[in-house]
C-alpha cells in the first residue's frame, strides 16, 4: 500500500510539474471538463453477457487524444473524487488505483498505441486497430498490477488470482476496446484535428 | 435538471457542518486508519468505533435512513471482490461442498476475514458519507489546497466539479434521444451506438472547454480562482480534530493491552 501511494505520488506530481510548465492555464478548464466527461461516460453502461453491465474506465481514450501524463492527472482526479463523493474504491486504496488505473493504464495504452501505429503505418485503418489494441491492454496490464499488488499484500496466493483477474479483464478489455475504437471512428469522421493535438 | 447525486444535504447547518474542512477531512483520514489497522477480533473497538460514528452522525443531522441506503450502495462491490477469500484461506475447515466438478471448501479463518473487510469497509464507508454530506466540495476543496494538494489538481475538481451537471444533463438528452429512436437490437450495434455516443459527448466537452476558456479569459482570469470565504480554523476545530484523534488512540491502546 504505501509503496503504491509512494509511487503514485511521484507520478502525479511529475504530471503536474509537466502540466505547469508545458500547458497553459489555457487547457486546466479543458481538463476539468474532460474529467468530468470521463465520470459522465461512466455512467453510459452497456450490456456484458448474463446481466451484467460494464462501462468505460476511459484512461485509453484520453491517453490517446492528450497523451499520458494528462491522462494521469484526469483519472487521479475521477478517482479522488470517486472515492471522496461517491465512497467508491476507498481513500487508503487511491494510491494503488491511481497507480493501476491512471499510471499503468495511461501509459500501457500511450506506449501501445505509438508502437502499433507506427508499426502499422498512418491511415485510418491503423488508427482504429491500434485504438482496440492500446484499451484492451490498458485495462488488461492494470488487471495484472492489480492482480500482483493483492497477491504482495498476502490477500491470495498470484496462483489463484493472477489468472482469475486477467482471465476476467481480458474479456472486460474487449468491451473497454470496441467502444474505444467507436469513439476515435467518430473523432476522426468529424473532428479529425482533435487527434493531432499536443500530447504530454 | 436537479441532481442530488454528489454532496447531497452538505448546505444544512450543524454543529459537524460547522468545522473546519481541513479538521474534518484529517479526522477522517484517520478514523479510517484506525478501522483498517484493528484486529480482526477485538468485537469491542469495532463497537466503539460504530457507536462514534452513529453519535456523529446524529450530531450531522443528515437522515439516517439516506445515510444507510447510500452506505449500503458500495457495499455488493466490496462483496464482490472478497467473497472468493472464504474458499482460498488456508485454516480449519468450516465446511465443504460439491459444486458441479470442484470440491470446494471454506474454512473459519475466510469467513472472518471476509467478515472483518466487510465490518471495516462499511465503517469507512460511513465516515466519508458523514465528511461528504456535511461538506461543501468547494470547501472541502479548498481544504485540500490548504493541506498542499496540488494547485492544478485543485482546479481540475473544481472544474469537474462545476462542469458535472452540464455534462450529465448531456448524457440524459443523448439517452433519451437514443431511446426514443428504438434502441436495442445485437451487441455489436448497441456497442457502436454507445461509441458513437461516448464521441459526440467528447467532442460537445471539447468544445465546451474551449468555449469556457475563452469566457473566462474575456473575464480576467489569470490562471488562479478568487473567492471572498476564507477558511478559519478556530478553538472548536482542534478541539474537535485533537479529542477525536485521543479517542481513537485510546481505543488502539486499549485494544492492545486487553
Amino acid at each position: 500500500m504505501a509503496t503504491t501511494y509512494a509511487v503514485s505520488a511521484g507520478g502525479v506530481a511529475n504530471a503536474v510539474r509537466l502540466a505547469n510548465k508545458k500547458l497553459g492555464e489555457k487547457q486546466v478548464p479543458l481538463m476539468g471538463i474532460l474529467a468530468a466527461f470521463v465520470f459522465a461516460t461512466q455512467m453510459l453502461n452497456f450490456p456484458v453477457a448474463g446481466g451484467t453491465s460494464g462501462h468505460l474506465i476511459g484512461a485509453a481514450l484520453v491517453a490517446i487524444l492528450l497523451g499520458p501524463w494528462v491522462a494521469v492527472l484526469v483519472m487521479s482526479c475521477v478517482l479522488i473524487a470517486q472515492s471522496l463523493i461517491f465512497q467508491d474504491g476507498g481513500l487508503l486504496a487511491l494510491g494503488a488505483n491511481i497507480f493501476n488505473m491512471g499510471i499503468i493504464a495511461g501509459f500501457g495504452a500511450y506506449y501501445l498505441y505509438r508502437l502499433t501505429g507506427s508499426l502499422l503505418g498512418d491511415n485510418r485503418r491503423a488508427k482504429v486497430v491500434s485504438g482496440f489494441i492500446a484499451a484492451w491492454g490498458s485495462v488488461f496490464l492494470a488487471s495484472i498490477a492489480c492482480a500482483i499488488e493483492l497477491a504482495v499484500s498476502g490477500v491470495l496466493p498470484i496462483g489463484v488470482v493472477l489468472p482469475a483477474m486477467a482471465g476476467v479483464h481480458a474479456l472486460i478489455g474487449i468491451g473497454e476496446g470496441l467502444i474505444t475504437v467507436a469513439v476515435l471512428s467518430l473523432v476522426l469522421a468529424t473532428r479529425a484535428d482533435l487527434l493531432k493535438l499536443q500530447r504530454i | 435538471m436537479k441532481h442530488g447525486f454528489l454532496d447531497q444535504y452538505s448546505d444544512r447547518d450543524s454543529i459537524i457542518a460547522r468545522l473546519d474542512p481541513r479538521a474534518k477531512f484529517v479526522t477522517t483520514l484517520f478514523f479510517i486508519l484506525a478501522v483498517v489497522l484493528t484486529p480482526p477480533d477485538s468485537w469491542l473497538a469495532y463497537a466503539l468505533y460504530f457507536a462514534l460514528m452513529a453519535t456523529m452522525l446524529l450530531l450531522s443531522r443528515v437522515p439516517v435512513f439516506y445515510v444507510f441506503k447510500r452506505s449500503l450502495v458500495i457495499m455488493p462491490f466490496v462483496l464482490l471482490v472478497a467473497i472468493f477469500i472464504p474458499f482460498f484461506k488456508e485454516g480449519e475447515v468450516a465446511g465443504s461442498y460439491n459444486i458441479w466438478l470442484w470440491q470446494v471448501s471454506v474454512t473459519y479463518s475466510g469467513l472472518q476475514v471476509l467478515w472483518n473487510i466487510l465490518v471495516k469497509a462499511w465503517l469507512s464507508v460511513l465516515s466519508l458519507i458523514l465528511l461528504t454530506s456535511t461538506t461543501k466540495l468547494t470547501q472541502l476543496l479548498k481544504g485540500l489546497e490548504q493541506l498542499r494538494l496540488p494547485k492544478v489538481m485543485v482546479m481540475l475538481l473544481s472544474f469537474m466539479y462545476r462542469y458535472l451537471f452540464v455534462l450529465v444533463d448531456e448524457v440524459m438528452r443523448l439517452k433519451q434521444a437514443r431511446d426514443s429512436r428504438n434502441f436495442g437490437g445485437r451487441r455489436l450495434w448497441q456497442i457502436r451506438t454507445i461509441g458513437n455516443m461516448i464521441g459526440t459527448l467528447f467532442i460537445r466537452s471539447y468544445e465546451r472547454g474551449e468555449r469556457v476558456y475563452a469566457a473566462m479569459v474575456a473575464r480576467g482570469f489569470d490562471g488562479r480562482s478568487r473567492t471572498l470565504d476564507r477558511l478559519h480554523f478556530r478553538r472548536a476545530d482542534a478541539c474537535f480534530a485533537i479529542g477525536l484523534s485521543l479517542v481513537l488512540v485510546f481505543i488502539s491502546l486499549f485494544n492492545l493491552f486487553y
